[in-house]
């Protein structure tokens, strides 16, 4: 009887195993460190475990019964055909079908995309900075990944590693980075309106692994900014623009009389001497043609080029902007406005309320334009901080209300304007060619007017009202009826004093047209990019950015055709709709259940 | 071999007998029914359901003079309908499967079959089969129900999308029967086999979160168990043998361990 009860109890102290390795676990996962006594702890609770495991089974007999021996067959068979089964998926995974069933193709790459990826000439690796891993996305990356090995992508959560997020300079959560050897760009920030795009992600693969930049011409002849390091020269900034992948190299247009064809963009920075007539329409018909300039203009010196940026309603203006403000915090002058307020544009997107300054710059003047868009980028302070001083010469900055422009004041604009028939943003565009052979009218009013074939519609009946209505001074005889509301003769020829070979297509709606654009960044300064100043603060972001957007890198060059889902639409009767509501939530239900009672009201 | 299948059959008929007779069943059935019919005109005419937003994403459009992003309605009612009907699957199979041997070891019929000349592989593939078809009757209502919703569709669209997404509806549910039929010959409770293979299907469902912090080969390998995933592929309209190889290996491992389990169940009985 004793030797029952103390088998009992000896049997009972095996329960100290389980219980010594859960003090172990919590004294070592308490005080985060597996030091002697949670081992000690843990190794005696395993030990008693396992000595309680296997006196247990000796116990019982457990060895020898017949139970075990197909256990252990089992096991060893369950074993074998979980190797089997993971093999065949293995093998599955490597060599599969996939079939889009989808009648747009929404799974599958375009053969552009495959194509660039299949022939990748050295591994590129996406990176994602996002904690969502949308399932879309993903799908897109994997369909990239499927076509080479050297295409790898990864998510990263930047909160969770942020000295990659830092290598790459994220900002915010959602942003695609693409990385091929040391070269890293961003493809686009995702989010919830914003997928992943192929078309994207496609073009930037293509500009990295293609060595092909762009290019950007530098002007000279006319005391613009040194491109080879010196006092005041703009080095540094031409460093960065290599660092970006462009190439730069400078223009005489004195020389060439032309902008290459393989101009991306073209910069004026602080040109001294006034450009030549015919230097001023090449730079006209660049922009004409598709263009993007960037003009630095400091206050004092007049470049000669108001013909054109009136076309664009930018005017510069001859005072000087000041700011007060920044005198004592930073320790820059009245005459160097420090700006912190920025438009909305994606030049200036990023930049928060950091700070840039431009030491001498003069405001600039804008008034739209029909088919120019325009966006201030850079906005001194209000007035009691800085204003636009006309008297350069008297001791005291003082603002006077008569002469002094109150701040703030935009020292930076962006334009764009849509690449229509270029008339179609100047004002003497809008009148469609008149197809009546009054000649004199026409070398009066519009001398770009060339006889089209398309006419609108004959109207023999020349009507004066309308007529006098449209342009009341200056056209003594019959025009199109409907010809332009806007444009007085007298500023028309004003505005454009060069009377260039308009190619005479009629604009009929500016969407018809292939989207292409031309684009202008005016800044009143070039001093802020220059060596030293450069990379203070944002100064070298807000030049090398303008000339990222300028350089229209963010049109993808490959014509890939965004996949669109068919366009498809139910449409349901109120009886359709009715008997859908009625059978699914009613009578489906019901027929089961009722089925369900009356089986069960039978057996009873 | 053709009496290998001859029991197959046969087993299959009763099993088939068994749930067309069963009240339980039907009202399985009836409840099946109600939810994926509330989910049905929640998703296509509810309030928040797609016609009604996509006919204000056009009013818009059309007050504003901005054309319309295009949309395919019906392809997205399809996913929406068939991704909340794989959830509903998750709640409604563990019931389903709860029965097969639990209820056979409840009554000690087990014996029988597991003594039987049938071989257990018959058996389970013969239970498997019938539980499989009964879904498949539930499911066949709410594709009439799809089929007329789909039919006022303009343009018209072609079938093979929502039937390629039904196919991989029935594959993930024969998956999952198959996970469920294992853990229901483990056990003579039937509760306590519906709760272990809901939370045992759940994780085979998730399993791509917990991947998701797992890195490495480790992490894609699990990703790659998940059945979600799997049968998204199929709902989104895109056919791949890797998602059916997946999908047969859990119907097949499923089978064969009911079988070594029963198995077991003779020689510790002996």
């Amino acid at each position: 009887m004793k030797i029952v009860a103390k088998k009992k109890l000896w049997k009972y102290l095996f329960w100290l195993g389980p219980f010594l390795i859960t003090v172990g676990l919590t004294v070592g996962l308490v005080s985060e460190q597996w030091g002697l006594i949670p081992l000690v702890f843990l190794i005696g609770g395993i030990v008693i475990s396992g000595l309680g495991l296997i006196w247990q089974s000796y116990q019982s007999n457990w060895w020898n019964r017949r139970s075990t021996q197909a256990g252990t067959n089992a096991l060893v068979a369950t074993l074998a055909i979980l190797a089997i089964l993971g093999l065949i998926n293995f093998l599955g995974t490597r060599y599969h079908l996939r079939a889009d069933l989808t009648e747009a193709q929404l799974f599958t790459l375009a053969p552009q995309s495959r194509e660039l990826v299949r022939v990748l000439p050295q591994p590129v690796k996406v990176w994602v900075f996002d904690i969502n891993q949308n399932p879309q996305d993903r799908e897109l990356l994997e369909n990239y990944q499927r076509q080479s090995s050297k295409f790898k992508y990864e998510y990263i959560d930047p909160q969770a590693r942020p000295g990659l997020a830092e290598k790459f300079g994220v900002k915010d959560y959602g942003e695609v980075y693409l990385e091929s050897g040391d070269k890293r760009q961003l493809v686009q920030t995702v989010n919830q309106n914003e997928r992943l795009s192929e078309i994207r992600l496609t073009s930037r693969l293509q500009q990295l692994t293609n060595s092909t930049t762009a290019k950007v011409y530098l002007l000279q002849g006319h005391g613009e900014r040194q491109l080879s390091p010196g006092k005041d020269a703009i080095s540094q900034a031409v460093q960065g623009l290599g660092d970006k992948n462009f190439t730069t190299s400078p223009l005489n247009l004195g020389e060439t009389s032309k902008v290459p064809q393989d101009a991306a963009v073209v910069i004026l920075a602080g040109p001294k001497r006034g450009l030549f007539e015919g230097e001023v329409k090449a730079l006209q018909e660049y922009l004409n043609r598709g263009g993007n300039l960037l003009l630095m203009i400091d206050p004092n010196t007049d470049p000669k080029l108001n013909s054109l940026l009136q076309e664009w309603g930018v005017r510069l203006d001859n005072r000087l902007a000041v700011d007060v403000s920044g005198e004592s915090v930073v320790g820059l002058g009245p005459a160097a406005p420090l700006v912190t307020e920025y438009g909305k544009h994606p030049i200036t997107k990023d930049f928060g309320n950091g700070n840039s300054f431009y030491p001498i710059a003069r405001p600039l003047e804008i008034t739209s334009v029909p088919g120019v868009q325009a966006t201030p980028l850079l906005r001194t302070k209000p007035y009691p901080s800085s204003w636009a001083e006309s008297d350069l010469q008297s001791e005291k900055l003082e603002f006077n209300a008569d002469k002094d422009l109150k701040g703030p004041l935009t020292l930076g604009v962006a334009l764009t304007r849509k690449q229509t028939p270029k008339s179609a943003s100047t004002p003497q565009a809008a009148p469609t060619p008149s197809p009546l052979p009054s000649p004199t009218t026409q070398s009066k009013t519009s001398p770009t007017a060339s006889p089209s074939p398309k006419t609108p519609q004959a109207l023999p009946l020349p009507s004066p009202t309308i007529q006098s209505k449209a342009s009341p001074t200056a056209s003594p005889s019959p025009k199109t009826p409907q010809a332009l509301p806007l444009p007085s003769p007298t500023t028309q020829s004003k505005a454009s004093p060069t009377p260039p070979a308009s190619p005479p297509a009629p604009a009929p709606t500016p969407s018809s047209q292939t989207a292409t654009e031309s684009r202008l960044v005016v800044l009143g300064n070039s001093d802020f990019a220059t060596d030293g100043l450069f990379q203070q603060q944002l100064n070298g972001d807000v030049f090398l950015n303008s000339v990222t957007w300028l350089s229209q890198q963010d049109e993808q060059p490959l014509s890939i055709r965004p996949k669109e889902p068919k366009n498809r639409r139910i449409t349901l009767t109120t009886t359709q709709g009715n008997l859908l509501i009625l059978s699914s939530l009613l009578l489906l239900p019901l027929i089961g259940f009722a089925i369900a009672v009356i089986i069960w009201w039978k057996r009873r | 071999m053709g009496i290998v299948l001859s029991n197959i059959i046969a087993i299959y008929r009763r099993e088939l007998q068994s749930y067309f007779v069963s009240p339980l069943a039907y009202a399985i059935a009836g409840i099946f029914w109600f939810i994926a019919g509330l989910f049905f005109v929640m998703i296509l005419l509810g309030p928040d359901g797609i016609l009604v937003g996509v006919a204000a994403i056009d009013a818009q459009g059309q007050q504003l003079g901005v054309p319309v992003p295009p949309i395919d309605v019906p392809y997205e009612f399809i996913r929406a309908f068939l991704d909340r009907m794989g959830w509903l699957l998750l709640f409604i199979l563990p019931i389903l499967s709860m029965g097969l041997y639990a209820e056979e070891r409840k009554r000690g019929t087990l014996e029988l079959l597991a003594t039987s000349p049938i071989t257990n592989w018959a058996v389970a593939v013969g239970k498997l089969l019938g539980v499989v078809t009964f879904f498949i009757t539930m499911v066949l209502p709410m594709l009439v129900l799809e089929a007329i919703a789909i039919s006022g569709s303009n343009p018209p669209m072609t079938p093979s999308i929502p039937l390629l997404g039904h196919f991989g509806l029935i594959l993930l549910a024969a998956a999952i029967l198959s996970v469920g039929m294992f853990i229901s010959s483990l056990t003579d409770s039937t509760i306590l086999s519906a709760v272990f293979t809901f939370a045992v299907i759940l994780l085979l469902l998730l399993i791509d979160l917990i991947a998701k912090i797992v890195p490495g080969p480790v992490g894609e390998a699990l990703s790659y168990l998940s059945l979600l995933k799997h049968y998204n592929t199929f709902i989104q309209g895109i056919f791949d043998t890797s998602a059916l190889i997946l999908f047969a290996s859990y119907i097949f491992f499923g089978i064969f361990l009911t079988a070594q389990s029963i198995d077991a169940l003779r020689f510790q009985r002996q």
